[in-house]
């Protein structure tokens, strides 16, 4: 399907935090209680809509387990954004997030966009991680920050399509180097077509993109 | 190392003594020269030795060899000359050359020389690290024998040197970047790196796919011409092959990268046929195992589903049918082709659908499948041609239940054409079981049965095929004509092996029977088909009998299993009681548990593809022995069975079918709610369009009301403001901001415009008593001719101006009507702003009365101050802002109503105008009327020359005026000579 723009995520976090189900949750719009463990990486995609434009988000979902640690960062490079996953029921990987940045941030591209997620918001009950502790966390180390269910679905869209809109915003700012796909974004046909037609737009080519 | 001393010191006795030393020499010069020169003539010197002395310079120079790499990176010339030796040292490329021409037993040691020379250069893993950062040098003399390099010490220890690439940083990536170097050489060996890198693990393979490796293989391929390009084509497939088989992630990532429509263009193989190089059919073979990768029946079904929509989307599987109806095609290549197309449409009914539609070039066209059957059928064909063919019919049949109808209904007999001219693939199916080639018996049969799988009505259907047999003889069932076969089978010649014609039938009734207890019944009228079976099962026969044993036990077992007790004689019980009898229960049981002990049975349950290493091993079909599986444990319960426990488990069983249909129920239900909710998820999306642009319409309008609050607001600040300036100026005629100046202004105008009204109805008045006057000297002319006449010319002079002046006057009233109105609608609207703004404060209606009011300005102050608490609340609710706006609209449409009659009057007014003008001109003709009544009369009074002459004379005598108001003289003259 022709798309505007295509970005490649990463999703990295202790392992247990709900990386994986999150993906699901937003490719298949499923939760599996029962998830088997990532071994090594999985990719799973979707096409999403930001300010009309068709994107589509390549999406590489991680181990989390130290000895997967040298695969995930070869990972990094290439990726345009990257959701941080902890689990809000599970101090320890709330704790671990300064070890992650610092991986991230020492292997990825300087504006590869971090969104902060602490994940399993339905359990309320079983918090040990505050919103404030997370929101403070984001704020100290500039990520974006939002608290997820992958099991009720709850922000999971947002959360990943916002971290689209801050890199689309980015490469409007002219910050990314669209035409460098190791940055991990790549101009579509379709934005190819609107650019050089206006009238492109009527044209067939895109009847088949649908609306949303 | 002590094995490599060992070869060293029996192979190379005498002779490789003095080159041991030299080489020593060598290594000395290369560890303690400090001349860069000097070094670099040693490596030198070592490289052109490493190949004919692999084995010493391998063992003595290595370390120096890593040490030169490690310290002498800045001349390119002598890294290169140590990646050249330790390439040499450690591929066995070069060997290889040389052992075609020696003997093969020197073939084992020099590939174990590779393997411990890569062991020994990996056991430190910083040196395979060092290799990587080396890559990065563009220099040509560095990057290529690096690339070598890792080559072969991948090829030799492929999972020690991946994992250390693994965990060394970016290492994957790096090696990634020689797809894009510019020297072909590079990018070429840069892929069989790749090849090597990406064998058997999946961690690299993913990594490689996420570094984009898929869009610069394929475009790799289409710059070299796809199939049309050279060995660098192949080898991009088999890195392509290497990246996705058995890889789920990168098939999905493939798909999803839209990367199947870039394989389309591979199979525009056209017909011109540009001929069929080896290399040609090499791509095109690696090609359609590519796409067979992405569609294989071993991949999850979701991914596989998801791939062939893909693949009939774009147009991969109409192109890949135009090959495999195309002439000139090689053998193996049409082969390959159809087992592709066999596992694209495999399960997935648009495909399955498309692919029953496609009809061969021929005159008149047949269908492809038709076409197909008659090579499956035909024993001239190629063995794995044929057995492609069957399996695309299987791939056709497989969960296709209205293609499993259209095969059926083409033997049933209201369908059969009845002309004969075309051949249907019933015919040929009927034709191939009953032919005396035992391989199309069989393949045939497989066929058949394909179209019953899991499907009850066509089971039943298939009853009703009715043969011919020779003349004279009542037509035979096609069941009956099986089981004919099955027992005088060995009275007919046949080709090929006897055993398929009757193992191929024997699956066909087993299918056909089971879940069929209509076809039980059937079997079992003939009431020759039980003795059959039974005599087979119990006979002694040799061990290439067991399978047909194990058969026939299987379908006795399934006409006792689905055996619905319809007829008398071969109720359940019976039968069971006619195996104790004549076979034995144990004997039965273990002929039913030959067929999944047998070699082959094994290796056809493990894939669909009917795929046999040759002719003979033909025997099992794949779905087959699904079935088996199925049915050889309940079957064997089934006969151990006492009476009782059968009648349980007929009310076991009946109570499951009740199951069952409530199932079915629920399944249809859930299948409509499906359905329902697919509807209401369109819905869900078109309402979310809707209403994100309802958002937006929503957002334009929030900042417009905010706008009007803005305004309002600085109004109302505005208002604040004045208040203050009122209070202490005392100044009430400014307390509505702009307002009172604009009504002042406007005041003024229209006063002025009353003046001149005034103005223009006094120089009326005027006209009116010059008229008067005339007409008063009319009445006197008589008395006065001479002076009356002069008045006349004077009178007709002042009419023209009069007249002049009166349109003037007439267009400037118009105008300044329009003025007015405008002026009043000006007033209107600000005296409507003033009154919402101020109900309690009185507008001034009058500047004179302003002085007046002065003394009650702090009463009014107040009411102002309660007045703006009354307008917060206002602001803090959008409703009534709103309620105020339609106020608004309201009060202006009474304002055009207003307007209306204001412009009705003016209508009036004008027409008054009018109406005056009209009167002034009566007035005019009255006036001429009575100067020709004058002139008459002075002609009677005896002046008619002289008032002619006088009458010309002044027009003539002033030139100007002639020629400027010529009409009006003609005119004027015209009008007296009436
Ligand atoms: N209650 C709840 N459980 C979750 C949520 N997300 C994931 N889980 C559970 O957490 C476990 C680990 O999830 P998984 O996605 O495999 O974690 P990963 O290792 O980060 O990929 C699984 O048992 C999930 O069912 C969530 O949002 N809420
Ligand atoms: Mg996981």
């Amino acid at each position: 399907m022709a798309y505007a723009y295509l970005f490649k995520y990463i999703i990295i976090g202790d392992t247990g935090v709900g990386k994986s189900c999150l993906l699901l949750q937003f490719t298949d719009k499923r939760f599996q209680p029962v998830h088997d463990l990532t071994i090594g990486v999985e990719f799973g995609a979707r096409m999403i809509t930001i300010d009309g434009k068709q994107i589509k988000l390549q999406i590489w979902d991680t181990a989390g387990q130290e000895s997967f640690r040298s695969i995930t960062r070869s990972y990094y490079r290439g990726a345009a954004g990257a959701l941080l996953v902890y689990d809000i029921t599970r101090r320890d990987t709330f704790n671990h997030l300064t070890t992650w940045l610092e991986d991230a941030r020492q292997h990825s591209n300087s504006n590869m966009v971090i969104m902060l997620i602490g994940n399993k918001s339905d359990l309320e009950s079983r918090r040990e991680v505050k919103k404030e502790e997370g929101e403070a966390f984001a704020r100290e180390h500039g990520l974006i920050f939002m608290e997820t269910s992958a099991k009720t679905a709850s922000n999971v869209e947002e959360a990943f399509i916002n971290t689209a809109k801050e890199i689309y915003e980015k490469i409007q700012e002219g910050v990314f180097d669209i035409n460098n796909e190791a940055n991990g974004i790549k101009i579509g046909p379709q934005h190819a077509a609107t650019n050089a037609t206006h009238t492109g737009n009527q044209g067939g080519q895109q009847a088949g993109g649908g609306c949303c | 190392m002590n094995f490599l001393r060992g070869v060293m010191g029996g192979q190379s006795a005498g002779p490789q003594h003095t080159e041991a030393e030299t080489i020593q020499k060598l290594c000395d010069r290369v560890a303690s020269s400090t001349l860069l020169d000097d070094r670099r003539n040693a490596v030198r010197a070592l490289k052109s030795l490493s190949k004919k002395y692999r084995l010493e310079v391998g063992i003595q120079a290595m370390e120096h060899l890593i040490h030169v790499l490690q310290t002498d990176r800045s001349d390119s010339e002598i890294i290169g000359y140590a990646l050249d030796t330790l390439y040499n040292i450690i591929s066995n490329d070069e060997e290889e050359e040389v052992d075609d021409v020696e003997e093969e037993n020197s073939t084992r040691p020099s590939e174990d020389l590779g393997s411990q020379f890569t062991e020994i250069f990996i056991k430190q893993p910083e040196n395979i690290t060092l290799l990587l950062s080396l890559l990065e040098e563009f220099d040509f003399h560095v990057r290529w024998p690096g690339v070598k390099l890792l080559t072969s010490l991948l090829k030799h220890l492929g999972p020690q040197v991946q994992q250390i690439i693994l965990v060394s940083p970016m290492g994957v990536s790096r090696l990634m970047d020689l797809l894009a170097d510019s020297r072909e050489v590079i990018r070429n060996d840069g892929v069989l790196l790749l090849q090597a890198l990406t064998r058997s693990n999946g961690a690299i393979q993913k990594i490689v796919a996420f570094e984009n490796a898929f869009e610069r293989l394929l475009d790799i391929i289409t710059e070299e011409g796809n199939s049309d390009g050279g060995i660098v084509v192949e080898d991009c497939l088999l890195l392509l092959q290497n990246l996705l088989k058995n890889n789920n992630s990168n098939q999905n990532f493939f798909k999803e990268g839209s990367y199947i429509q870039r394989m389309k263009p591979w199979f525009e193989v056209g017909d011109e046929n540009s001929g069929w190089s080896a290399q040609k059919v090499t791509n095109l073979h690696l090609m359609l195992q590519l796409v067979r990768v992405l569609v294989s029946p071993t991949n999850p079904p979701g991914a596989t589903s998801s791939c062939q929509k893909a693949m009939f989307q774009c147009g991969l599987l109409q192109q890949l049918c135009t090959i495999l109806m195309a002439t000139g095609v090689p053998a193996d290549i049409l082969t390959e082709t159809i087992n592709t197309v066999s596992e694209v449409i495999r399960g997935c009914q648009v495909n399955q659908d498309y692919f029953a539609s496609v009809n061969a070039p021929s005159n008149p066209p047949r269908p492809a499948i038709v076409v197909l059957l008659m090579s499956m059928v035909n024993e001239r064909q190629p063995f794995v041609l044929r057995c492609a063919v069957l399996y695309c019919f299987q791939c056709f049949l497989y969960k296709n239940q209205k293609g499993q109808g259209e095969i059926v209904s083409t033997l049933l007999p209201s369908t059969i054409d009845a002309t004969g001219n075309s051949v249907s693939a019933g015919q040929l199916l009927c034709g191939g079981l009953f032919s005396t080639d035992s391989l199309s018996n069989w393949c045939a049969a497989v066929a058949l049965a394909h179209a019953l799988q899991e499907n009850a009505t066509q089971k039943e259907q298939l009853l009703r095929v009715q043969l011919a047999t020779s003349i004279g003889n009542p037509p035979v069932s096609l069941l009956q004509q099986c089981t004919n076969i099955l027992s005088q089978g060995d009275k007919i010649n046949r080709r090929g092996s006897k055993i398929q014609t009757r193992v191929g039938l024997l699956m066909l009734l087993c299918t056909w029977l089971s879940n069929c207890p209509i076809a039980v019944t059937h079997f079992l009228h003939n009431s020759a088909n039980v003795p059959f079976l039974t005599g087979q099962i119990a006979e002694n026969l040799g061990e290439e009998e067991q399978l047909v044993q194990g058969l026939c036990a299987l379908l006795l077992g399934i006409t006792i299993y689905f055996n619905d007790n319809s007829l008398e004689s071969y109720m359940k019980e019976k039968l069971k009681q006619l195996i104790e009898k004549r076979i034995g229960k144990e004997n039965f049981i273990e002929k039913l548990g030959f067929i999944s002990k047998h070699d082959l049975y094994s290796r056809a349950s493990q894939k669909p593809q009917p795929n046999f290493l040759s002719p003979e091993c033909m025997i099992f079909d794949h779905e087959f022995t699904k079935l088996v599986k199925e049915l050889e444990g309940v079957i064997t319960k089934a006969i151990y069975k006492s009476r009782e426990e059968d009648k349980e488990e007929e009310e076991v069983k009946k109570t499951l079918e009740q199951h069952d249909s409530i199932v079915t129920h629920y399944k249809n239900m859930i299948r409509e709610q499906d359905l329902q909710l697919e509807e209401l998820k369109q819905q869900i999306s078109t309402l979310k369009c809707q209403n994100e642009q309802l958002q937006t319409a929503v957002t334009q309008q929030a900042s417009q009301i905010q706008q009007h609050k803005d305004q309002y607001n600085l109004l109302k600040i505005q208002l604040g403001k004045e208040t203050q300036h009122q209070g202490s100026h005392n100044d009430g005629a400014q307390m509505n901001g702009i307002q009172p100046e604009e009504i002042s202004r406007l005041r003024e105008e229209v006063e002025e415009l009353k003046s001149n009204q005034e103005l223009l109805q006094s120089q009326l008045a005027e006209k009116d008593s010059l008229i008067e006057s005339l007409k008063s000297l009319e009445t006197s002319s008589g008395m006065n001719e001479q002076s009356s006449e002069a008045a006349s010319i004077r009178d007709s002079e002042q009419i023209a101006e009069l007249k002049q002046e009166l349109e003037t006057l007439k267009s400037q009233l118009n105008t300044q009507s329009m003025e007015i109105n405008n002026l009043q609608i000006e007033k209107q609207e600000l005296l409507q702003k003033a009154e919402a703004f101020a109900q309690s404060v009185p507008v001034p209606g009058d500047s004179e009365k302003i002085a007046a009011k002065t003394t009650d300005v702090e009463g009014r102050l107040s009411a102002l101050l309660e007045e703006n608490k009354e307008l917060k609340n206002e602001i803090k609710s959008l409703s009534e802002e709103k309620t105020a706006i339609k106020e608004q609209l309201d009060s202006s449409n009474s304002t055009i109503a207003i307007l209306q009659n204001e412009k009705n009057s003016l209508e009036l007014h004008i027409k008054d105008s009018k109406k005056e003008q009209d009167d002034l001109l009566v007035l005019l003709a009255d006036q001429d009327q009575k100067i020709i009544a004058i002139k008459k009369k002075l002609k009677e009074a005896g002046h008619p020359d002289e008032e002619e002459d006088e009458l010309i004379i002044p027009v003539g005598q002033d030139d100007e005026f002639d020629e400027d108001e010529d009409d009006d003289k003609n005119d004027i003259e015209g009008d007296i000579q009436l």
